[in-house]
């Protein structure tokens, strides 16, 4: 992965230990230095921008090039439960998450500082958001002030390894004994490429961080039986918290005296605040991570204008240096602390509320401080910018006054002209209403007859979803849900949940979608939907909806990827269990593809995802694929199919029956295969092709699920349509290897797989009692 | 050691990609800064603009080179760049591509038009536009844009050795897509012989083009809270043309049975259909033809098409897709 920079031509790096210069990104560094820890565990999940963290060190365990067991976790919960779990286990623990992922897990994080079990986390900051945002700011950070994690912070990918050593080192310290987190901005550090000063044999950076202590408790001692997290009321409680206290400011002294020890290791230092010709400056921005070094340059222009600038950025924030703050302030007429999250209602972000109780509380009453809240959810902050900060600060230092303590910097009120209008109409309800699709109960058997017209009569419908998304040409998501949605007669309220199709047809300003829509986060879709349908039906009841005119009952549809039935599964089944009035419809293309294609629990046995790489020691995903149909089955709701864009009319008889179902029973689940060219390299236009191929092989059999009574709707062997899985995986780039020498054992395990799950449907299908 | 030829005022040496996702811009940019620092000894950074937006859509790459000795603190995006890198000119539709440039700068595109066309079209006054038909190569060596492009940016960008990037080539591709590697280095000797220059004098006394920053349409005075948004379906408005990497699907009316096979195929909802009485007099639904502001040229509905009603054919500079295409025709609210 890490790629050496010839360094015949550049300075000797300095410091007693022998060191390579690569050229790679901030997760790069975070994933190469795990490597040369060689963790024993990391649990993680797939978020934008700390996934690469997990690919790359799938990459590198491809390749045989570390030991560390990658465990990829059902969720951030999950993951945070799996590297607690490991924790305990004595040996070292890693991980890597961002954002609303960060906060999916925060529940699990002061457990575990609160029962003191050391492992890194790198929080690769990206803004915590509804609407989504996936970019940089430091508003997931800002939860984590009061985990109990001592902080780190990297403003470049060379601090971004560096301090990965230090974290595990003073994670481990006696006198800490608990989980650090280094903290990097999400793209502009862990995305951009720089060069990078490494140790360059493992053995140094092992003898650096020594062996784990083992003088501490663990779960895997048999001789020495212990009770971990035990039930703790008062007065107890308040003194394990007050050692945890104690632990936490130990740190700021046990990370002076490893960053020493480091300095003199590799010629790199770093001090608990970052100054930068703060010396005898009297104006100063203070500023986390990327962006102080944006200041930096600033300040250099400006001393050459003859004004006394000067940067302060932290490389620690838990334990604060307050006493360092305020004493490197003692001499500064003004700083503007720019803080790229807001604490609502605060009076300024955490930054800048915590600089000023420093100064408070160290007596300094001179230096005044400017807040700006800035640069949230990614956006850039340019050197003229940072330049206004320093102005900030100088025109308060003249004034002797402070006119604005906090606002806002970037925020643009918008022109009055741009104000939305709506552009198309609403659909009209006698288009969505054909009349040519009619679901009937048999008047005996209470079987549905389902009658559906030839697809050419169904294009006057209109299309539940505009043109103009912005999906990769060939996306099977989208041809694949308008068939779905085709088959739907009347109004439609549709629930997405986050991944590509989410993603791509709500980019701000714009929305392709014509009826109404909602987005809620990947764990949670199945949830929201069923609280937005009985709030329907209750309003619908109390007659409050009479005066919007609603003639008839909305079709409520979750949409949701195969991510989503991972993260989301136990909301799934919850909301099956209760048997609300709505569809799950599932598009599986066997990943996370809108976060890069990592593996999820979908994806089927061998197959290449970015997370499941192919090397010498490792074959694509080690496990076999999840038969959601068959989760779903066993929720005994009322209808459960599988479908395909390549069996358009059988997809549409089983969209009818979906509606028919949610309308008078309950919960139905469908899931649909969709082709995703990008991550499945193949050719944009075999999307059908594939698919049915997935169906003709029987890794997809169409069937359905009514009552309880499995019918298997298109069977390939009947058909003498049947064909062998490696005539579908030959179609696609990330299942070549298995086709090749060396795979043939994984292949007929797979083979077997998915002829044993065929069988066994056909057994289901033969039986009502099955 | 390699000597960069001009920098800017914190010692930068700046270029920028224009693409759109999936002609490998992001990858090329990779390439390119790691083998200005690993392979020539400058001091570099290079990065890309990261968004939801996919294969399709517009992309930035970025990348900085400065002497080995100079640190690099600036994250932002390139503003002013001394080479500007076009991955299709269809871009230049939609996007201010030169946004920036000096005067003396160099604007590379991949294009089937003459340079003082492309120099019309982009609004530029003075510089070298280097025109190159990367496209065309890429088809022909069964490769993508990007190393076309690159090679034609080693002959801009002379203060690097091709041999070097043919060395990173080799290393990008060896381990994973071995049967890639002669392909891409042909893709790159052609790129890198086959660009065409032309320098324009600038107007005495012309200003470097100034750089407009993206502004958002909205702002908090005019944004419902929220981020709800009111007038949804509104992407109807985008023209996605641009994401055809080209190839586009042609509509014969004469062979078409009306089966509605594209339709159910088609991602993008290009399809255009109208009610008209069928040979007995009754309403029917009849294909009128494609919408090509959408077509991303993914031909899955040629691939449908149980007859030769939908056929593939190459995309050129023709205005073919303008001239055929049908426009759906939407239920607009009124807007007074």
């Amino acid at each position: 992965m890490s790629i050496d920079v010839n360094q015949e031509e550049l300075l000797k790096p300095g410091g007693a230990v022998e060191q390579n210069i690569v050229f790679e990104s901030g997760n790069e560094m975070a994933a190469y230095a795990a490597h040369q820890i060689n963790y024993h565990i990391m649990g993680y999940y797939p978020i934008s921008p700390s996934t690469e963290v997990a690919q790359f060190l799938d990459g590198m365990k491809a390749k045989g090039e570390h030991d560390i067991v990658l465990i990829p976790a059902d969720g951030e919960h999950g993951s945070a439960g799996i590297c607690y779990g490991a924790a305990t286990g004595g040996g070292r623990v890693f991980n890597a998450t961002s954002a609303n992922g960060f906060l999916y897990m925060l529940e699990q994080l002061p457990v575990q500082s609160g029962t003191r079990f050391p492992m890194v986390l790198n929080l690769v900051n990206r803004s915590v958001s509804g609407p989504l945002n996936i970019h940089g700011d430091h508003s997931d950070l800002y939860f984590a002030l009061n985990t109990g994690w001592p902080i780190l912070m990297a403003r470049d990918p060379q601090i971004v390894y560096d301090m990965n050593l230090i974290a595990i080192k003073l994670a481990e310290d006696p006198e800490v004994r608990l989980p650090v987190i280094v903290s990097f901005d999400g793209y502009f550090t862990s995305h951009q490429k720089r060069r990078v000063q490494v140790l360059k044999n493992k053995e140094d950076v092992q003898k650096f961080i020594g062996d784990p202590p083992t003088s501490f408790p663990h779960a895997l001692d048999r001789e020495n039986p212990v009770t971990i997290g035990p039930y703790m009321n008062e007065p107890d409680y308040i003194n394990n918290c007050y050692q945890q206290s104690v632990a936490m400011y130990n740190a700021e002294k046990v990370f002076e005296r490893i960053s020493a020890e480091y300095a003199q290791l590799t010629g790199r230092e770093y001090p608990v605040l970052d100054l930068y010709r703060m010396e005898d400056a009297e104006v100063a921005v203070f500023m986390l991570n990327s962006a102080a070094e944006v200041c930096k340059d600033v300040a250099d222009r400006l001393r050459l204008k003859g004004i006394k600038a000067g940067v302060i950025s932290p490389n620690m924030i838990r334990p604060f240096p307050q006493q360092k703050l305020a004493e490197v302030l003692k001499n500064v007429k003004a700083v503007t602390v720019g803080d790229r999250a807001d604490s609502y209602g605060g009076y300024g972000g955490n930054m800048a509320i915590e600089l000023r109780a420093a100064l408070q509380t160290h007596g300094n009453v001179s230096t005044k401080v400017i807040n700006r809240i800035y640069g949230l959810g990614g956006k850039d902050f340019y050197a003229d910018e940072a330049e206004q900060f320093f102005l900030l600060a100088q025109e308060a230092a003249m004034k002797g006054i402070v006119e604005k303590p906090f606002d806002y910097f970037g925020h643009a009120p918008g022109k009055t002209e741009n104000a939305p209008q709506r552009v198309l109409n609403p659909m009209k309800k006698e288009d969505l209403n054909t009349g040519l699709i009619t679901v009937t109960p048999d008047e005996k058997t209470g079987e549905l007859k389902v009658k559906i017209p030839p697809l050419r009569s169904l294009t006057k419908k209109p299309k539940r979803l505009a043109s103009g998304h912005g999906a990769c040409p060939g996306c099977g998501i989208f041809s694949g849900l308008e068939l779905f949605f085709k088959g739907i007669e009347g109004d439609i309220v549709a629930l997405f949940h986050t991944g590509c199709a989410m993603v791509v047809t709500t980019g701000y300003p714009y929305s392709s979608h014509k009826a109404t829509y909602i987005h809620n986060l990947f764990q949670n879709g199945s949830a929201t939907l069923s609280g937005l349908v009985e709030m329907f039906h209750e309003r619908k009841r109390r007659g409050e909806l009479a005066e919007l005119g609603l003639s008839d009952d909305y079709t409520f549809v979750m949409v949701t990827g195969d991510g989503g039935m991972d993260i989301g599964m136990g909301p799934a089944i919850g909301t099956a269990l209760r048997n609300h009035k709505m569809i799950i419809l599932e598009y599986d293309n066997e990943g996370y593809m809108n976060t890069g294609s990592q593996l999820s629990y979908s994806t089927p046995m061998g197959h290449m995802t970015s997370t499941s790489s192919v090397g010498s020691f490792q074959n694509g995903k080690p496990f076999h694929h999840k038969d959601t149909a068959q989760i779903m089955a066993a929720t005994h709701i009322p209808y459960v199919f599988t479908g395909t864009e390549a069996f358009d009319r059988d997809l549409l008889k089983k969209a009818a029956k979906a509606q028919w179902y949610a309308k008078n029973e309950g919960l139905v689940y469908g899931k649909i295969l969709i082709t995703c060219p990008l991550n499945w390299k193949s050719k944009d236009e075999l999307g059908q092709t594939i698919v049915e191929a997935a169906v003709n092989s029987c890794f997809f059999p169409l069937y359905e699920v009514d009552r309880g009574i499995t019918t298997v709707t298109y069977d390939p062997e009947e058909k003498n349509k049947r064909i062998n899985v490696s005539e579908w995986l030959k179609l696609m780039g990330k299942t070549k290897h298995l086709l090749k020498e060396g795979s043939q054992e994984m292949l007929q395990q797979f083979d077997q797989e998915v002829e044993r799950r065929w069988r066994q449907l056909r057994a289901k299908h033969e039986s009502p009692y099955l | 050691m390699s000597r960069l030829p001009k920098v800017n005022e914190l010692g930068f040496f700046e270029i920028r990609l224009e693409s759109i996702g999936g002609l490998g811009a992001n990858l090329a940019g990779k390439m390119l800064s790691e083998d200005g620092v690993v392979g020539n000894g400058l001091n570099g950074v290079g990065f890309s603009s990261y968004g939801s937006e996919k294969k399709g859509s517009p992309v930035k790459a970025y990348i900085r080179f400065c002497d080995p000795e100079t640190n690099i603190r600036d994250t932002t995006p390139i503003e002013r760049p001394h080479v500007v890198g076009i991955f299709h000119d269809a871009l230049l539709k939609t996007i201010d591509c030169a946004s920036g440039v000096y005067p003396d700068s160099t604007i590379l595109v991949n294009s089937q038009r003459p340079p003082d066309e492309l120099r019309e079209l982009m609004k530029i006054n003075g510089g070298t536009i280097a025109v190159v038909n990367a496209t065309e190569i890429a088809l022909e060596e069964q490769t993508k844009v990007n190393t076309a492009m690159l090679g034609a940016l080693y002959r801009i960008l002379n203060f690097l050795d091709p041999d070097s990037m043919k060395d990173t080539i080799r290393r990008t591709f060896e381990k994973k897509y071995p049967h890639f590697v002669e392909p891409n280095i042909r893709t790159f000797d052609r790129g890198f012989h086959e660009v065409e220059f032309m320098t324009f004098t600038p107007d005495e006394g012309s200003m470097p083009r100034p750089f407009k920053r993206h502004e958002p349409v909205l702002g908090y005075e005019t944004q419902p809270i929220g981020g709800t948004v009111i007038n949804p379906g509104n992407s109807i408005l985008k023209d996605l043309s641009i994401s055809r990497a080209g190839m586009l699907p042609h509509f014969h009316d004469d062979k078409c049975i009306n089966c509605a096979a594209c339709d159910t195929a088609c991602p993008d909802f290009c399809f255009v259909w109208e009610e008209k009485a069928d040979k007995r007099g009754r309403p029917q639904m009849f294909l009128k033809g494609i919408d090509y502001q959408y077509c991303k040229g993914c031909l899955k509905c040629v691939q449908a098409c149980p007859v030769e009603a939908l056929t593939e054919a190459r995309e050129y500079n023709d205005g073919y897709a303008d001239r055929n295409r049908v426009p759906h025709l939407f239920d607009l609210a009124a807007q007074n």
